[in-house]
């Protein structure tokens, strides 16, 4: 086999040639609150929105969008929403043009004057999935956001924390459509039942056809009524060891759960929730 | 009043006349507990789309199905594009409605390709448009339809097309009117049998392709009604016996039925659903809590 045949079964797996994470974005009408709870985790604040209220917050190779713009308490609820993956891709439009003839619904571009466009899809829930190609050469956060004075944008993480993945809650009987769903439009591939991850393992495992993340599809408990619908519902973070990074997170005002049934362990461990329900999930991994 | 033992049956809002919520009344006083609705009893209503999705919304009538998205596949360029904003638009009505069903009918256009290779590939976009939506896509072959006309082709394409939304609805009219026999089920995932919707009509024979659509369109009636209900029978039994516990909908267009009172067209579909489930399903009694039905998924 020569070389340029085995990049075409490379092009094969991963068709938009996905590299990771580039963002996370949350909306919430209390933009402040989420952001306490984001520095206490050791993310900082260190850019704003040219135009709208919208903070980004860095650690390590992560960054994550708080997104107050025309979000009300009252429309969209007081807890913090995950509302959009952003994807890093060899080329955002081909990415998204290649994800709609597949029948993936494309997000209406809103972008003022001299803001980036910034293509999209419709995920689960009210989420999207954003394609960004600028990551390598320059950041799209130049063009959008304005540096928070005196704040350094490279922030060291803590306990070496990075992306390991995010949680979405589907309907019952709903993975196998959702697996579907993220293997034909963006070549995700599910994990077998054996390889598990973390303190909460139910549910099916996707990895991303570049193996850096995770989506974890977890189906209501048969005994729970659970109206709220589909959503992402939590990300979770990789952590090279798990106890000394609950133990930096606790000395930064972090609460665990630590239940009979559901505690810090070597694999992994959760967050309290916050705000009437962000939470973030530790998981034993490297980088 | 809801009669448990027929709940798996429902009406049609085709079958009646009238505005959307004299025919919500008359079919949930027949005592039917769902019913499947077509994309112009939302657009028609007079005070928008919105307005009917809360109409039945506050009816508590179940939604079975909403129809119909025609001639999706085998298109390219632009009518490929034009097809996927109405698929799109379709597909907002159902998911506004909570229905769990959009049903596509095949294909009658002749731009259309005979490629099942590409018919499959369309049927599988449309599936992943309705995905997120939570809708399954049932995908019926029309009598009359250009390449796909019963329902071992639409099986054939569903199965190449593998999408885990996407399954096939039958319809006993088309059945009947290509003679499709009803063995021909048997090779079908139950579970990928998504809608059934059952109709008869009034002569043994339909000689031409433009007598189909007339009939179809014109002079079906209730099961029970019409000359085959042998056929239907023998149809609903094999179903059961297949291991089908889906829902099944009269579709029953007529034009006597769209000038009679309400109720009592109604009542003439309660007649023909308390037929089925007595007289063909056995169901002497009415079974407790309804043990034939499904909780269908929802998001």
């Amino acid at each position: 086999m020569s070389s340029l045949d085995r990049e075409a079964v490379i092009e094969a797996s991963n068709p938009l040639g996905i590299e990771g994470i580039e963002f996370i974005e949350y909306t919430t009408p209390r933009p402040q609150a989420l952001g306490q709870v984001l520095e206490s985790i050791g993310f900082r604040p260190i850019a704003r929105h040219r135009s709208r209220e919208v903070m980004l917050y860095r650690q390590g190779g992560m960054n994550i969008v708080v997104n107050a713009h025309g979000v009300s308490p009252a429309a969209d609820g007081e807890t913090p929403q995950i509302a959009a993956i952003a994807l890093r891709v060899r080329d955002a439009g081909s990415a998204q043009a290649r994800v709609v003839e597949q029948g993936g619904w494309p997000v209406p571009v809103k972008v003022q004057p001299m803001e980036l466009h910034i293509p999209g899809v419709h995920g689960a829930g009210a989420s999207r999935i954003y394609f960004i190609d600028r990551w390598r050469e320059f950041s799209i956060y130049d063009v959008d956001f304005i540096p928070v004075p005196t704040v350094d944008p490279v922030v060291p993480a803590v306990a070496g924390l990075h992306w390991f993945g995010v949680v979405q809650y589907v309907g019952a009987d709903r993975s196998a459509d959702w697996c579907a769903f993220y293997g034909s439009l963006f070549g995700f591939v599910e994990v077998p039942a054996d390889k598990r991850f973390g303190i909460l393992p139910r549910g099916s495992i996707l990895a991303s056809p570049c193996g850096t993340f995770y989506l974890q599809l977890i189906e209501p408990d048969s005994l729970v009524v659970d109206d709220t619908g589909e959503r992402l519902q939590r990300v979770a973070f990789g952590a090279p060891d798990v106890p000394a990074a609950v133990k930096a997170l606790r000395a930064r005002g972090i609460d665990f759960v630590e239940t009979d049934t559901l505690h810090t362990e070597v694999r992994g461990a959760l967050t309290r929730p916050q705000l009437g329900g962000v939470m973030f999930e530790l998981v034993h991994h490297h980088e | 009043m809801t009669a448990e033992y027929i709940a798996d049956f429902g009406m049609d809002t085709i079958s009646l006349a009238g505005p959307l919520a004299a025919k919500l009344r008359a079919i949930k006083e027949a005592g039917f507990s769902q019913v499947m609705f077509a994309a112009r009893d939302l657009v028609g209503h007079p005070d928008g789309w919105h307005a009917a999705v809360e109409e039945v919304k506050a009816s508590g009538l179940r939604v079975t199905g909403f129809q119909v998205l025609r001639d999706f596949e085998g298109l390219s360029g632009h009518l490929h594009d034009y097809k996927v904003d109405i698929a799109r638009s379709m597909i907002e009505m159902c998911a506004a409605l909570r229905s769990p069903i959009l049903l596509a009918c095949s294909s009658t256009s002749r731009h259309a390709t005979d490629d099942e290779a590409l018919i499959a590939r369309d049927l599988r976009k449309l599936a992943m448009m309705a995905l997120p939506h939570g809708i399954k896509v049932a995908y019926e072959g029309l009598s009359w339809g250009r390449h796909i006309n019963d329902c071992v082709g639409a099986w054939r394409v569903v199965e190449r097309a593998d999408a885990p939304n996407l399954g096939i609805g039958v319809d006993s009219f088309h059945s009947f009117a290509t003679r499709t026999p009803t063995e021909a089920l048997q090779d079908v995932d139950p579970e990928k049998i998504y809608l059934v919707q059952l109709a008869d009509f009034m002569w043994q024979e339909i000689r031409t392709v433009e007598e189909r659509i007339e009939t179809a369109r014109h002079f079906r009636v209730f099961p029970g009604e019409g000359v085959h209900s042998e056929e239907l029978r023998r149809l609903v039994i094999e179903l059961d016996a297949l291991g089908y516990r889906g829902d099944y909908s009269f579709e029953v267009f007529n034009d006597d039925y769209t000038q009679m009172p309400l109720p009592v067209v109604a009542e003439r579909a309660r007649r023909s659903a308390a037929w089925l489930a007595e007289d063909v399903l056995h169901r002497a009694v009415p079974l407790p809590g309804g043990s034939r039905l499904r909780s269908a998924p929802r998001p």
